[in-house]
């Protein structure tokens, strides 16, 4: 007889995830067990998982570090606000000019980073977010300045109006599809190329890999989805503020991804989760400890690097070998 | 011309401010291989310190500034000894996360201790002015330049003269050969760990009198200080410090004769340019990686 | 015409310095098709730096490097950047091995066939099918590579942790993948035990035949260049010494005289 075997891809793994991340809300609306606030955290930390991968292709995979993905992610933000509400253009068309311009000076970023490394990257991408920023809280006619800027929920084909659940679902579709098309990407011909300008830049222009040309496209990458992110986020949230695109969000980003774990998709989701909506989800239910929620962030952030400096999404293989060891032991015992 | 001149002092003070905490920032990096992003969020909780014992004490305010020092130098000492000291193995960029955990702690903790209200510090010194070629600078002004001046003074002595400072230089150029030498390099870490984080509380007590003193104190004088880092070169203990009143003086000058609105982004703007010249800063040069 | 028929590689007055040092001095010598051309001499010769200028992570002071590419035209290398020059096909490997530690042995070796993909970053995150057969298509290739190497079982073990015999190997698959006209290995033999050095020297007269390619091997391990090289080229201080075959080599007077030094070579 012949038997019939669907072997397990990699895609079925991420729409698995995504139909997991889109019951939370309703779970919310049939139990108890999920309060609807909660909708609103795991969404932000969806958003911020989208921007992170970003970061992750540009910093795990490439090696490139920046600090200035809120800057950006700022910026989609406040543009498809802009167009949206001051311009009345649909939702598609203001995403689309909303992730295109940021691209742009991400791409002039990435020029930049032939010429600068390590530290000072970080620091000079830090710069640009800076500029950013200030920009944000003086430009009023565009972002409103310190008063901060209103945005709706997204309104897909100019007819069909979401309301806060349905966005959530469309964070959702927007975070599996970047972690389908990352996966595909960095396991192909262009991850490779990525993963050899990390590892060793000679090796890699002596294969013939143009590292401006790649250069170049890890920090379109990276910008792509923080602005996808950012753009996301003020349709969600519906608000943005100049104070909340700093240095503190760039650093929370490279959080999440050190701590979920370099070069890891599952990974850097995870590490979102951990820097973004522990604190709010879990911490803040701790009695006496309410107050401290963000302060105990601080020490399992510390923690983890400390003692799981390769990132947490390692931890599965590990529990796995030192089970195998332990059973091994139980057996050799045995004889 | 004297409107020039005015400026320029200003510039001084803001400079000063920047410099004490690209300082600090600086000797942490050369000594335990940290970008320190907490410089920022130490001054600001120790700056508390000074305001609360200040506030409740009713004692004279430098007697609040010392007990801010010596609380800053308890915390950096137990930042090294019970977090830094134990992370030999983990790579630069996660060193960097950890700073963020200190930030997140240090931030959240501080309303807790303090209070959520924004606090006054007065100046040290409260009023009179010095007149100078039509220019005006207080003395309290006047003061924080000298002042600035002369604690980077003693330290660079320090650095450059005395045996304590051969041994943070060797620990910085090579810690692993500084530790074959003898070197206390864990020792070298701590110290300046405790030193970074008073030079971080100085420069809050600098600043916070031209603002009030809330959570965001530090986050200019903090960007400012790494810019600072940056446009001097990592690779010396001056750079940075140059770098600081560089910045403060271009900074004032554009904001006053180009634009008060986009002086600070021309200034970075400026930079980054600068930066695609010169890729490790004023003073830094590039290490050739054979293959 | 720069090269006769059968010359593949002619460096021409090859001079590069640094600071005051002449490092390399008006160096010319020729590598024929199909040649195993031995680059010797003595610590500090200047003989990786003539690899370097050959793959151009060196910019000569002056002088030509004229190559006969694959599509049979000649060029002077000297014009290129250092990615370009894999598709002339001139391919190395390192002194160090520079393999990435954290990608399998295959991925890795896949990466020597980085210029040859058509598709672009869009087909390649869609999963396009012709990105999906091209993909295929190398995958195939580097396996082959690797089961002639002798590798294959290991094809999905990081290259983290292999030993470091098996690591050169992986370092001479990845050249293999843009099916080099020239190999240029520098030290392939240092780090690698007797039987190691033994089996190398047959895996680079089988590589020359398999892959139809010329050699040129900078090496220390003298009895692996007299043992494999058709032609051997001795300079020492970045000077031309001497060029022959391994006997002419050995009995000429010059380079026995840079090895040894003069008073040892009185007794």
């Amino acid at each position: 007889m012949k038997k019939i075997k669907i072997a397990f891809k990699p895609w079925m793994g991420f729409v698995l995830f995504g139909i997991a991340l889109a019951l939370i809300p309703l779970l919310a609306e049939y139990t108890t067990f999920v309060k609807s606030s909660t909708i609103i955290t795991i969404g932000g930390t969806v958003i911020f998982a989208i921007a992170a991968l970003g970061l992750n292709i540009l910093l795990g995979y490439s090696g490139l570090i920046s600090l200035g993905t809120a800057g950006f992610m700022g910026l989609a933000a406040y543009l498809s606000a802009y167009m949206t509400v001051d311009l009345g253009l649909p939702f598609e068309v203001s995403l689309i000019v909303a992730v295109l311009v940021p691209t742009l000076i991400g791409v002039l970023v990435g020029l930049i980073s032939l010429k600068i490394e390590g530290m000072y990257l970080a620091i000079a991408t830090l710069a640009v977010s800076e500029i950013l920023r200030k920009t944000f809280e003086e430009f009023e006619f565009i972002t409103n300045g310190f008063s901060g800027k209103s945005a709706r929920f997204p309104q897909l084909l100019g007819f069909i109006q979401l309301d806060r659940a349905s966005t959530y679902y469309l964070i959702v579709v927007v975070l599996v599809i970047a972690m389908l098309l990352t996966y595909n990407m960095m396991n192909g011909q262009v991850g490779r190329a990525f993963n050899a300008m990390r590892g060793s830049e000679s090796a890699a222009s002596a294969m013939g890999v143009y590292s401006l040309k790649y250069r170049l496209i890890a920090f379109a990458l990276a910008t792509i989805l923080a602005s996808l992110a950012g753009v996301m986020y003020v349709h969600f949230i519906r608000f943005a503020y100049p104070s909340t695109w700093n240095l503190k969000l760039s650093l929370d980003f490279l959080a999440m991804i050190v701590i979920g774990g370099l070069r890891s998709i599952y990974g850097t989701v995870l590490g979102a989760f951990i820097v973004f909506a522990i604190p709010d989800l879990f911490l803040k239910q701790i009695p006496f400890f309410n107050q401290l929620s963000y302060v105990l962030n601080g020490v399992l952030i510390i923690e983890v690097i400390m003692f799981y400096p390769s990132g947490l999404i390692n931890i599965g293989f590990d529990i796995k070998r030192l089970w195998l060891k332990l059973r091994k032991g139980i057996h050799d015992a045995g004889k | 011309m004297s409107i020039f001149i005015q400026i320029f002092l200003r510039s001084l003070e803001t400079g000063s401010v920047y410099a004490l905490a690209a300082l600090g920032i600086i000797l942490v990096f050369r000594t335990s291989n940290i970008t320190n992003f907490s410089q920022g969020a130490l001054g600001m909780f120790n700056t508390f310190v000074v305001v609360s014992i200040f506030n409740n004490f009713g004692v004279p305010l430098w007697v609040a500034i010392i007990g801010g020092l010596i609380s800053a130098l308890l915390i950096g000492m137990m930042i090294d000894l019970v977090i830094i000291r134990h992370t030999k193995k983990v790579s630069p960029v996660a060193k960097q996360i950890i700073t963020l955990g200190l930030i997140m702690i240090l931030v959240r903790l501080a309303p807790i201790f303090f209070g959520v209200d924004p606090l006054n510090l007065p100046r040290l010194i409260p009023e009179g002015n010095l007149t100078l070629v039509g220019a005006n600078i207080s003395y309290n002004g006047l003061f924080n330049i000298l002042f600035g001046l002369m604690v980077m003074g003693g330290l660079f002595y320090i650095l450059q003269y005395t045996k304590v400072g051969l041994a943070i230089r060797t620990t910085a150029s090579n810690e692993y050969t500084a530790r074959l030498m003898g070197v206390p390099t864990k020792t070298v870490t701590l110290g300046a760990w405790a030193v970074g984080s008073m030079l971080g509380v100085i420069s809050g007590v600098m600043i916070a009198p031209t603002t009030t003193v809330t959570l965001n104190l530090m986050d200019v004088v903090q960007i400012n200080a790494f810019v600072a880092a940056v446009l001097g070169g990592f690779q010396t203990f001056y750079g940075p410090v140059v770098g600081a009143y560089i910045i403060g003086v271009v900074s004032n000058l554009l904001l006053f004769y180009v634009s008060p609105v986009w002086g600070g982004q021309i200034l970075y703007v400026l930079i980054l340019l600068f930066l695609t010249v010169r890729p490790y800063g004023l003073f830094g040069k590039k290490v050739v990686k054979k293959v | 015409m720069m090269l006769e028929n059968n010359e593949l590689l002619k460096i021409e007055a090859l001079s590069i310095q640094f600071g005051g040092l002449k490092a390399v001095d008006q160096l010319s010598f020729t590598i024929h098709e199909k040649e195993i051309f031995g680059l010797i001499g003595p610590n500090g010769a200047g003989k990786t730096t003539v690899f370097n200028c050959i793959t151009q992570f060196y910019k000569p002071n002056h002088g030509n490097i004229y190559f006969r590419n694959i599509k049979d035209e000649v060029i002077n290398l000297v014009d290129l950047k250092v990615h370009q020059v894999i598709r002339q096909g001139v391919v190395r490997t390192f002194q160090n091995v520079e393999l990435i530690r954290e990608l399998s042995i295959l991925d890795n070796v896949l990466i020597g066939a980085h210029i040859d993909y058509k598709t672009g970053v869009i087909s390649q995150a869609l999963r396009l099918p012709k990105a999906v057969k091209e993909e295929a298509i190398y995958k195939a290739k580097a396996e082959e590579i690797l089961k002639k190497l002798g590798i294959y079982e290991r094809k999905d073990m990081l290259v983290f942790g292999q030993p470091y015999g098996i690591l050169k190997k992986v370092e001479l698959a990845r050249t293999f993948m843009s099916d080099p006209k020239l190999v240029i290995l520098d030290e392939p033999a240092a780090g690698l035990n007797d039987v190691e050095t033994l089996q190398l020297a047959k895996t680079i007269r089988q590589i020359r035949d398999d892959f139809n390619c010329s050699v040129l091997l900078v090496e220390h391990d003298m009895r692996l260049v007299m043992d494999v090289c058709d032609t051997i080229c001795a300079i020492n201080f970045g000077k031309f010494l001497a060029q022959g075959t391994a006997k002419d080599i050995q009995k000429n007077p010059l380079v026995q005289e840079a090895y040894l030094g003069k008073e040892e070579h009185d007794e």
